[in-house]
């Protein structure tokens, strides 16, 4: 049996917040027969209150919470609630509405309902966080968090299924996959584990247009997103391809590849035309041209203009009668009226607007944002987990943080061939591995390549918060660089992401301590990252893909 | 675990996500964590499929797990909290004891509510479907949308309480309706 506690013990508990209920019946029935004891608990907790000023806030800190505590109390009870629902409120504001929810318990269940419904509408009016986006994800989830690919062969059994109709008399294959934790499995070839952990609909489009050929057709679909929609008798036909005649997307954005070898991502609502040599007129909607080195003869024309020399990456936007624009992203480029003949040339981050009217061209400020769900599909990287941002070209390295928890993706390099081997870290495919100095491989100089610069934002708080992602390029990695030296030493070969004022900012701020993560799927197109800061201020990977 | 239950459990997350989601912000998780602290839900349902008993409501379980979960944000350093406050979840995870009709709202009927309501939004003319998106899809405050909509900030709080009450009936409408058919 336990002895009975004396007055200090269970003082003390009490102070230290280790007191059980048993206790703190036990200390107030002797403080009311013990005045000495009484007092005696009425001052320490006096000292407690002044420690935890002194420890907690300062006065100044006092002072403007307490004059924003008055502010609030002014708001009506709906303008609590709606604060609160807003993400505005602050603490003492959430607290005021808890203390309302306490006095009413059908005010609690209304709040939890218009909480509900909030989140309900958000679900309803986003595609991106509707079902497919949530599940997808959690699959990602599932598969990085557990270690165990269960989910990796039943999403590649329904994937086959989805696609069986079109390909049931392709053979299946067999191939032998080794996951991390030593399972091995037998998935099928057409799934692998890229298809797994990425999109849906964005891996079997490619899977459609990877696996079929059609010399006659001038275009075919390659990628697209979820909520691509399309008019009917105006859509690409049902193994992707795209004839010659015109095409009505009424929503979403969709990419194809030309017969040439360039590249179209179209965003809806979008009308365009396509010919029998692949040429295209983009009618209405917003339309962004990779052109390939090997295709200098693209035609690419809109409302009132022409593209007369392309750039490697040029954009159309004919969203509003009476003007086109068009924007050059990359590389040098040319565009002329359609009336009249008169040209301009652009080159990198330039901007010119087809005035109809007027049957004039007028130089525009580079606004590229118009472009951003075209480009984010352009790009080449899929997000599968993680508040991922595609950049923008021209967005430069800049001496402003990121959002915390955030991950950018910067698309240093478009394409180019390195003059010598590259240096880059040793990753092993498949395998969990913790990002720290290594000895290194060689990357050898041959065919071309994209490079893409991460980085990844924790919290700028002491210990701040750990940061994820996985990302799906549409091209093997194939070189990964995310330790510091290497970082910068590969900076001039791949032409880093500088910024604009010509200062350097975050160079060479690898993930090299030692405690971050890193997985490249075996099929060396999904990359998860796990970056715990430490007290860095932010995270950054190279990653170098191989476009041919 | 056999593939028929992979399938089922797949089934079943396509069947609860959205009135798991929608229980776990109004337990007062951060609209930005809500998918977070669901798909969290999901996973440990996962790992404990062995342990769920079939004779159950699989959804009434996945709300105990989440709810669980989010009992344990109270515990977590300040900076790691998925919450908005202490107080506030703890008064609304009080008050979400289980009623029949909550269960419904939450539950079975969730689904269908969703899609009841995504049709009432596309009945909206296209001043008020520009309201809602920049304060649900884009999370803009009512400050900042007043500016954007050249009005002031209760005006835009009526607003956006007008339009979510007249969503409310439509949804509601929708609901009774398919349940009458």
């Amino acid at each position: 049996m336990r002895p009975d506690p004396n007055n200090d013990d269970l003082l003390n508990r009490f102070l230290l917040g280790d007191a059980e209920e048993s206790d703190l019946s036990r200390l107030a029935a002797r403080a009311a027969e013990d005045t000495d004891l009484a007092s005696r608990i009425a001052d320490e907790l006096s000292f407690s209150e002044m420690l935890r000023q002194v420890l907690v806030a300062d006065s100044d800190g006092f002072t403007d919470r307490f004059e924003g505590a008055l502010e609030s109390s002014r708001l009506s009870r709906e303008e609590l609630f709606f604060r609160v629902r807003e993400g505005g409120a602050s603490p003492f504001e959430s607290d005021q509405v808890a203390k309302l929810l306490w006095d009413s318990p059908d005010a609690a269940r209304e709040f939890r309902r218009q909480l509900a419904e909030d989140e309900w509408i958000r679900e309803a009016l986003s595609e991106s966080r509707g079902a497919g986006a949530f599940i997808e994800s959690l699959e990602t989830r599932m598969w990085a968090e557990t270690d165990r690919d269960r989910f990796v062969d039943d999403f590649a059994r329904r994937l086959e299924n989805q696609l069986a109709p079109d390909f049931a008399a392709e053979p299946t294959k067999g191939k032998i996959v080794r996951f991390p934790g030593g399972w091995t499995q037998t998935v099928l070839q057409v799934g692998a584990v890229a298809a797994v952990i990425s999109i849906g609909a964005f891996v079997a489009a490619q899977l459609v247009a990877s696996r079929v050929t059609d010399r006659s057709a001038p275009a075919s679909v390659v990628k697209s997103s979820p909520d691509a929609n399309w008019s009917e008798g105006a859509a690409p036909d049902r193994d992707g391809f795209i004839r010659s005649g015109l095409y009505q997307l009424n929503r979403g954005v969709v990419s194809m590849r030309l017969s040439s070898g360039s590249e179209l991502t179209v965003e809806g609502p979008a009308v365009f035309e396509v010919g029998e040599d692949s040429s295209t007129f983009v009618h209405e909607g917003i339309a962004l041209a990779r052109v390939s080195a090997s295709d200098p003869g693209i035609t690419l024309r809109s409302k009132g203009l022409r593209v007369s020399e392309p750039a490697s990456l040029i954009g159309i936007d004919a969203r509003v009668d009476g003007a086109t624009e068009a924007i050059v992203f990359s590389g040098d480029g040319g565009i002329c009226l359609t009336e009249g003949g008169k040209c301009r040339e652009l080159t990198r981050f330039e901007a010119v607007k087809a005035d109809h009217f007027h049957e004039k061209l007028v130089d525009v400020p580079y606004k590229p944002h118009a472009f951003a769900n075209a480009w984010a599909l352009l790009s080449g990287v899929e997000n599968n987990f993680g508040t991922v941002k595609i950049e923008m070209p021209g967005s430069d390295l800049s001496s402003e943080r990121g959002a915390e928890g955030q991950v950018q993706v910067f698309v240093e390099n478009e394409s180019f061939r390195p003059k010598a081997d590259l240096e880059v870290d040793r990753v092993e495919v498949g395998e969990f591995s913790v990002a720290e100095a290594n000895p290194g491989q060689q990357l050898q100089a041959k065919g071309d390549l994209r490079s893409y610069l991460l980085q990844l934002w924790p919290s700028d708080q002491e210990g701040g918060e750990e940061v994820e992602t996985s990302l799906t390029f549409d091209h093997p990695v194939v070189g990964v660089i995310f330790s510091s030296g290497r970082l910068v030493s590969s900076d001039s070969s791949v032409g880093s992401a500088n910024s604009a004022d010509g200062k350097a900012y975050n160079t060479g701020q690898g993930m090299d301590s030692g405690n971050d993560e890193i997985l490249l799927s075996q099929d060396r197109r999904t990359l998860n990252l796990r970056f715990k800061g430490d007290g860095s201020e932010v995270g950054q990977v190279r990653v170098l893909v191989a476009l041919n | 675990m056999n593939s028929s239950d992979r399938e089922l459990f797949v089934d079943q997350v396509r069947q609860h996500h959205a009135g798991l989601r929608g229980f776990v912000r109004a337990l007062g998780v951060d609209p930005m964590w809500v998918d977070d602290v669901a798909q969290e839900a999901f996973i440990v349902a996962y790992n404990r499929l062995e342990e769920f008993d079939q004779g159950r409501d699989f959804g009434a379980w996945l709300r105990g797990i989440a709810r669980n979960l989010v009992i344990n944000e109270r515990r977590k350093d300040a900076r790691r909290k998925r919450i908005i406050s202490d107080n506030l979840t703890e008064v609304l995870i009080s008050s979400s004891s289980a009623s029949e009709e909550e269960d419904d709202e939450m539950g079975d009927q969730a689904l269908a509510r969703l899609n009841a309501l995504k049709e009432c939004i596309k009945g909206l003319p296209e001043k008020s479907l520009k309201l809602l998106k920049s304060r649900y899809e884009d999370d803009n405050s009512a400050q900042f949308i007043a500016e954007e909509f050249s009005m002031n900030p209760p005006a835009v709080r009526k607003a956006l309480e007008r339009l979510r009450s007249g969503l409310r009936d439509c949804m509601e409408e929708k609901i009774n309706l398919a349940t009458a058919h």
